[in-house]
């Protein structure tokens, strides 16, 4: 061959069945062939099998050529319930024994119910595929199911990190597990997690504003949330202890029996409560404002200090854009930030006691509903009922609140995540741990034994 | 050509036509539950499903009740409109002369039953100022005239040494009405003159402004301004009124603690309108009055004798020939 062309007849490639055959050449008319594709006819068909056999697989596949495809027939005459069998019914053959009769029993009456099974089946299916899958987020998420998209916790870490402090592998580690707890709990429930950078930036030209940007931070999770309604904020010290808590059974459900607007009833500041003055109008010298819970719009858990703001909530509304506004003043920061060392903590307190406007929107919520303080903080002994951390009534969170200061931040972290890991085990897990530490107790008691005994003969 | 037999079958087979092969393939028995009469029984149930697991609302959900404490007072902002449109409210000093007092208080009294408004008028020390100017008085006055009068909307507030110089003008009509003060509000206009650069904003509906001043030379004026009662107006008071402005020494007291909330809090900057001060607040024979559009002429609504209560000055020697061309023009009527 003069060229090597990759086509094999000079001529170039024809299309197979639908011109003349290859054979044709020298013919005026094409040959007529057999049916069904006698050899020199080729028809797609032929062709594709033809390729297929030098391909070594065939185009198409047999059926049952799985296992249960082979062998199912085989398994089901083998069944005890076999419409086959009930042909040999009764005719003087060996029936199997009583047992064997029960199961035939048993077996024929599932396959009688067989639809009403299949449904409960179906339905314990679908209950597990709801919880597995992220069915439950979607559902918990929605406005229809649990609105959990109303719900935004805002999560501060890096406290006090950049310029002024280097984080140590402690720290990493204590923002690791606090930032893990609140995914889970978010992802659990639906809810939206914003984890902001608190650490400390000279973004203000003048360094006013120096660490004062909890105001900041709501404002852009309002921005970044249209469709969200009340903003937990959360301090990087928090665990929540009890992820089965959602926020919405667990307090604002029922806000009307977890929160209390007249300070009167908790009042480590001792605010004078109601106002008196004369120009104000009734709703804002009624101790509870309107008394209704639609008119709430921050929620505030008071310690023995006063307002802790290292966990709390606000709405969405026009009273919490004016406050987010007037929260930071230059004036009241020139006089006051010296004293203020709390900054937000202690603006807020000073102007929930100024300005009446704020009162009758803000219900102050028990500690220990949202913010349980561990032994250390607010009293070393942590008995205080309305302030710290009770493993026995299930607290929803804790805030390790001051642990920087004299504290082990990361020895509490641990010890209450490895507490909250224990209080939420699963009933297998539970079961696993009594049978390992009953060995356990048993191995010991005998080692105490064996040692009593070597005690007594020496 | 006859054959016996038909031709014989070629000892290569087609192949089968391919079936059509999904990547999943379906076992029979839920392909037959797909089928169209099993599939709505399938789809009924995943649906009586979901309303099961609604019904309970076990897996988290629901709205909130809204059950009312003990002790609950339902705010008054559902009244507002119910009442008198306008209340002219006026802080008496009450070491003043009370022949002048009076005058005072019946040219506004004059005015609000011509037109069917309401006056307030309060004594300097009637408010917890703590010893601070009472000059401020004026921010809990104006508190205490919606506390009082919680249907009107309006609450203007006029110093006493203002007069109302051309009763024939509706203030409503005048200066509140959405279409009216559209065309008065003057809008990217530096709070503080001459060029602050917290300016008031362009974009500015009438019918949500909320507060309305005016501003002579040296800034925003507190002699006469306006504003719309409801939860913006107790916040913008409140604010205002708050100790931490008034023991701050601002130079000129209430006055610069206004201009500080304003330029320093948008959500206050934003309900802000200014209008040219003849509108409501035109200053007679003083230097102090804006240069464009501050001082009082002849069949303006009010004469404002600007600082005639400080220093030696006497408010009644000064008022005394308007108060006489009010007289003559009521004789007139």
């Amino acid at each position: 061959m003069a060229s090597r062309s990759p086509s094999p007849r000079p001529g170039g490639w024809s299309s197979p069945g639908l011109n003349s055959p290859y054979d044709a050449s020298g013919r005026a008319s094409p040959m007529r062939g057999y049916a069904n594709g006698a050899s020199q006819n080729v028809t797609w068909a032929s062709a594709q099998a033809r390729s297929a056999e030098v391909k070594g697989y065939t185009a198409f596949s047999p059926r049952n050529q799985g296992f249960f495809g082979r062998h199912f027939r085989k398994i089901s005459t083998q069944l005890p319930f076999s419409y086959a069998e009930k042909e040999k019914l009764g005719r003087g053959r060996y029936q199997g024994n009583k047992v064997m009769q029960t199961f035939k029993r048993i077996g024929r009456n599932f396959w009688r119910l067989r639809r009403s099974l299949g449904l409960v089946l179906l339905l314990i299916l679908s209950v597990i595929l709801f919880y597995v899958t992220p069915l439950h987020r979607v559902y918990r998420r929605s406005s229809l199911g649990g609105g959990g998209k109303k719900y935004v916790i805002i999560l501060a870490a890096n406290q006090g990190g950049g310029v002024m402090e280097w984080k140590g592998p402690r720290e990493w580690a204590i923002e690791r597990y606090s930032v893990k707890n609140k995914k889970n709990y978010a992802n659990k429930w639906g809810y939206d997690l914003e984890i902001v950078d608190m650490s400390t930036k000279k973004r203000y030209a003048h360094e006013w504003r120096e660490s004062w940007e909890k105001v900041d931070t709501i404002k852009n999770a309002m921005r970044k949330y249209p469709h969200a309604e009340w903003f937990w904020w959360l301090d990087t010290n928090t665990f929540i202890m009890e992820p089965s808590y959602s926020l919405q059974n667990h307090l604002f459900k029922r806000l009307q029996d977890v929160s209390y607007r007249d300070i009167r009833e908790y009042n480590p500041l001792n605010i004078s409560h109601p106002l008196t003055d004369e120009y104000l109008d009734a709703e804002i010298l009624s101790p509870v404002g309107d008394g209704k819970t639609n008119s709430i719009n921050m929620l505030v858990p008071q310690d023995c200090g006063g307002f802790n703001l290292g966990s709390f909530f606000v709405r969405r509304s026009v009273w919490t854009d004016r406050l987010l506004d007037i929260w930071w003043d230059p004036v009241a920061y020139e006089q006051k930030h010296m004293e203020w060392e709390h900054k937000e903590q202690d603006a807020l307190e000073y102007m929930y006691q100024n300005q009446p406007w704020i009162r009758s929107h803000v219900a102050f919520v028990q500690q220990r509903k949202v913010n349980a303080f561990p032994p250390g903080a607010c009293g070393d002994k942590g008995d205080d009922p309305n302030i710290h951390y009770h493993e026995k009534e299930r607290d929803f969170m804790v805030n390790m609140a001051g642990c920087e200061w004299g504290r082990d931040c990361w020895a509490e972290m641990y010890k209450y995540r490895q507490l909250s890991e224990r209080l939420n085990r699963n009933p297998w897990e539970r079961f696993k741990d009594l049978i390992s530490d009953s060995i356990k107790h048993r191995k010991e008691s005998k080692k105490k034994e064996e040692k009593g005994k070597k005690d007594k003969h020496s | 050509m006859h054959f016996a037999m038909p031709p014989r079958k070629t000892s290569r087979p087609p192949p089968y036509a391919a079936r059509n092969q999904s990547s999943v393939r379906i076992p029979p028995a839920l392909k037959n539950l797909l089928r169209r009469d099993k599939l709505r029984l399938v789809v009924v149930g995943a649906l009586g499903f979901f309303t099961l697991l609604w019904l309970f609302g076990w897996i988290g959900g629901g709205s909130s009740s809204n059950s009312v404490l003990p002790g609950g007072v339902a705010s008054t902002i559902s009244l507002i409109g119910t009442g008198p449109a306008v209340v002219i409210v006026t802080v008496i000093d009450p070491q003043a002369n009370p022949a002048w007092t009076e005058r005072i208080k019946k040219n506004r009294e004059e005015y609000a039953k011509k037109h069917g408004y309401l006056t307030f008028f309060a004594n300097a020390s009637d408010y917890p100022l703590r010893n601070s100017p009472p000059s401020w008085a004026k921010v809990p006055a104006v508190r205490h005239a919606m506390t009082r009068n919680p249907g009107s909307t309006f609450f203007w507030y006029l110093d006493s040494t203002a007069l109302i110089m051309n009763p024939s003008i509706d203030i409503h009509a005048h200066v509140l009405a959405p279409s009216r003060l559209e065309k008065l509000m003057i809008i990217n206009q530096p709070v503080v003159p001459p060029d602050s650069v917290i300016k008031t904003f362009s974009n500015l509906k009438p019918d949500r402004i909320d507060v309305i001043v005016t501003q002579d030379k040296d800034g925003l004026s507190q002699s006469s301004w306006i504003v719309r009662n409801g939860d913006w107006a107790r916040y913008f008071l409140d604010a205002w009124f708050d100790p931490i402005y008034r023991s701050y020494n601002f130079q000129k007291a209430e006055q610069h603690a206004l201009e500080h909330i304003v330029q320093w809090h948008g959500t206050i900057l934003a309900k802000l309108a200014m209008v040219s001060q003849d509108t409501i607040n035109g200053y007679h024979a003083s230097d102090l009055a804006n240069a464009n559009h501050g001082t009082y002429k002849d069949g303006d609504l009010v004469a404002n004798f600007y600082g005639c209560d400080r220093e030696k000055r006497s408010c009644a020697d000064e008022q005394q020939p308007f108060f006489a061309i009010l007289e003559e023009a009521k004789n007139k009527d």
